[in-house]
């Protein structure tokens, strides 16, 4: 009885949450200046895809992958030699998407194949490498690329023949909702299912898992490239958000990072978690960081002489503190996934048993 | 007719240790065949031959009269081939992009202008075929190389995994169970019957009408087979949660949602008290009255006698023994290995 009622209460946190998210952009211009977040919450959407995508590789699936950038990177530069007009192609948004998310998913492949039989940190080591080659390959193929340029401007996606341009916030901010709500729906169908099944019971067990008659090698394949297809996606978002493909150190290993923290910090393998993760750090990274730049220049404590009062500066010794923090009080994450958290507390339990019998 | 399960000389040596020695086992149909012998006598060893953990150093294991590997098919060997294609011509369109790009790409398009593909395409064609030998024909035997090397050397590693020999008919329980713990009960039941599923990657994340049919029917067996094993209650609990004795029950039931021919039990009384052993002993008569084979390494000694219609004795990597529970009982050298020698 009692679960019933918690678990309609999450069923409607979500919707909940959806509510809020749509009210948003209708709120926004209500709220005084300094308050405004509607304009940084595209970002904040785009990183909830690309953790998705991460969460699917290394929550479900369990292979740590520090590599997600460069998948971001190749989304982003697929889409912006589509479209862009420099270029033969010049597909549209809604004809050149599919095609990035079809070349993602086979460069997840591409990385999958030779690695299939790696696992933890060898798999970590080669994924890290992977980010920088594709960043160095884009920087150095400046004749397809544009190389350290980016490639730009890209056209405004069209939608029913209106054009939609940098300056319409309200209507990017509900296409990327609902790009990001169709992401958390696949992936939540996948999770329950056949798929999403195999892929947790490699993580847990991978030789009980084949014994049982899962193959993990097109099990990991399949993760591998619906990781490099979600991560994809969010690149030609970004991409088509800011009319630009951005240049190779844009998609450097602190994304790859970000991301890391997003489903570590949101809670590995439950998407309302990685959610959670996305808004609190993609928050962090370009709200509260930003508003405080504002107030502290406005109260005229910012002194550009001086590195250590631009709290921009402080960003990744904030993040590194708070994964510390996080290890050690919440290894489960914000929200983990209920059989996790069952895991992780099971041990301490134990010992406290052991320890209780000992005193006795 | 020949044997479900023939275990035909194998021997498996790490490094120099042989650990099964020349072993041969048959298996039939509707039969409980015990496994039994001193500790490190190579018993579970035999198990991780069978299901494909580790591959036997000589001899063979045959399922139904056939060998658990995949056979060479005629779809495999065009994928072989479409595979070095592939990496042919991506090896050489990588080596030479640059100037591809130029010649095919940059040269044609007029800005804003449509794009003449078919001159193109040739153009590029024609780059390729005019470079000197090195940077066309030698990335295309490399690639070809590598493609056709790196796709037969994974079919062959991955035609005798364990996933394959699952999908032949054979399940199995670990010495320590090993649920996936994280996993609800129901859903380590549903792991096991993966090879049963049909619905695909797009089925599930389009949740087409195909997904609910069959996740229905898959929940109702997964279900059926909890109450044979007698954890219907617990099925949404964490399996992580139940006690060692319903673990193994557990396992047991994920392993016949596979449907197999024959089950491999590994020790499934370790642990257990004398009334759930009896419980056991009783689950295991009914698994064979569904008509499964059941293969059983044991060392409760009145469990097995009482159980197996067949034992096989194991002692250093040797089969010393095999016959009917009274003439395993009564054998010399089944006394021998389990007590000693005397020494008057």
């Amino acid at each position: 009885m009692a679960g019933g009622i918690r678990r309609a209460v999450i069923v409607h946190a979500g919707w909940f949450m959806l509510g809020i998210a749509l009210l948003v952009p209708i709120l926004d211009p209500l709220l005084p200046l300094e308050w405004k977040i509607a304009g940084h919450m595209n970002r904040i959407f785009i990183f909830a895809i690309l953790g998705l995508g991460l969460n699917v590789v290394t929550g479900y699936t369990g292979l740590l992958n520090l590599g997600i950038a460069a998948f971001m990177a190749i989304g982003a530069y697929s889409y912006a030699i589509l479209t862009c007009d420099i270029y033969p192609f010049r597909l549209g948004f809604w004809s050149a998407m599919p095609i990035t998310i079809c070349i993602g998913a086979i460069a997840g492949v591409v990385l999958g194949l030779p690695t299939i039989r790696l696992r933890g940190d060898y798999l970590a080591i080669v994924t890290l490498g992977f980010g920088e080659i594709v960043q160095d390959t884009l920087k150095n193929l400046d004749n397809i690329t544009q190389g350290t340029q980016g490639i730009n401007p890209l056209p405004a996606p069209t939608f029913w023949g209106h054009a939609l341009n940098t300056q319409d916030k309200v209507a990017w901010y509900y296409l990327l909702l609902a790009f990001l709500a169709l992401v958390v729906l696949v992936s939540r169908n996948l999770e329950h299912s056949r798929v999403g099944r195999s892929w947790i019971a490699i993580r847990e067990d991978e030789i009980a898992a084949t014994c049982m008659g899962v193959n993990p090698v097109k099990a990991k394949l399949v993760a591998f490239a619906m990781g490099a297809a979600l991560a994809s996606t969010s690149g030609g978002i970004y991409a088509a958000l800011f009319s630009n493909s951005g240049e190779p150190g844009n998609y450097d290993f602190q994304i790859s990072i970000i991301a890391l923290c997003i489903v570590i910090i949101g809670g590995m393998g439950n998407i309302s978690g990685v959610l959670l993760g996305a808004f609190v750090i993609g928050g962090f990274n370009s709200i509260v960081l930003d508003k405080l730049t504002t107030l502290l220049q406005q109260m005229g404590m910012v002194n550009t002489q001086n590195v250590l009062t631009v709290p921009g500066n402080w960003k990744y010794m904030i993040f590194g503190f708070a994964l510390i923090l996080a290890m050690r009080f919440k290894p489960e994450g914000l929200l983990p996934s209920r059989q996790l958290k069952a895991e992780l507390h099971e041990a301490e339990e134990d010992e406290r048993a052991e320890n209780a019998r000992g005193a006795a | 007719m020949t044997s479900l399960l023939s275990v035909d000389n194998v021997t498996i040596r790490f490094g120099g240790l042989t650990a099964v020695n020349e072993v041969d086992l048959n298996v039939e149909r509707g039969q409980i065949f015990s496994v039994i012998g001193p500790n490190g006598a190579g018993k579970t060893t035999v198990f991780n031959v069978i299901t494909g953990v580790y591959e036997p150093s000589c001899g063979c294991v045959r399922i139904d009269g056939r060998p658990g590997a995949r056979p060479l098919s005629w779809r495999t060997a065009i994928g072989f081939g479409f595979i070095a294609l592939t990496t042919a011509a991506g090896f050489a369109v990588a080596l030479n992009i640059r100037e591809l790009w130029d010649t095919a790409i940059t040269a044609n398009y007029v800005y804003q202008q449509a794009f003449p593909w078919a001159k193109s395409f040739s153009d590029a064609l024609t780059h390729l075929r005019d470079q000197p030998w090195t940077w066309n024909i030698l990335p295309l035997l490399t690639g070809a190389l590598v493609g056709l090397g790196g796709s037969v050397a994974v079919w062959r590693r991955a035609r005798c995994t364990p996933d394959v020999i699952a999908c032949g008919g054979v399940a199995r329980t670990f010495q320590n169970p090993r649920l996936f713990h994280q996993m609800t009960v129901l859903e380590n039941v549903l792991v096991g019957m993966d090879t049963k599923l049909r619905s695909r990657f797009w089925h599930a994340a389009l949740r087409l009408p195909f997904f609910y049919r069959e996740y229905k029917h898959a929940q109702a067996k997964a279900m059926e087979l909890l109450e044979f094993v007698e954890l219907d209650d617990d099925a949404s609990a964490p399996a992580a949660s139940l006690s060692y004795g319903h673990q193994r029950r557990l396992e047991i039931a994920r392993a016949l949602a596979s449907e197999p021919k024959l089950l491999l039990l590994d020790e499934p009384a370790a642990g257990m008290n004398p009334s759930e052993s009896d419980d056991l002993l009783l689950l295991i008569r009914k698994i064979r009255d569904r008509g499964i084979a059941v293969m059983l390494i044991e060392h409760h000694m009145d469990l097995v006698m009482e159980v197996s219609d067949r034992i096989a004795v194991l002692d250093y990597g040797n089969k010393i023994a095999e016959g009917t529970p009274d003439e395993i009982q009564a054998d010399p050298k089944v006394r021998k290995a389990y007590l000693g020698t005397d020494e008057l």
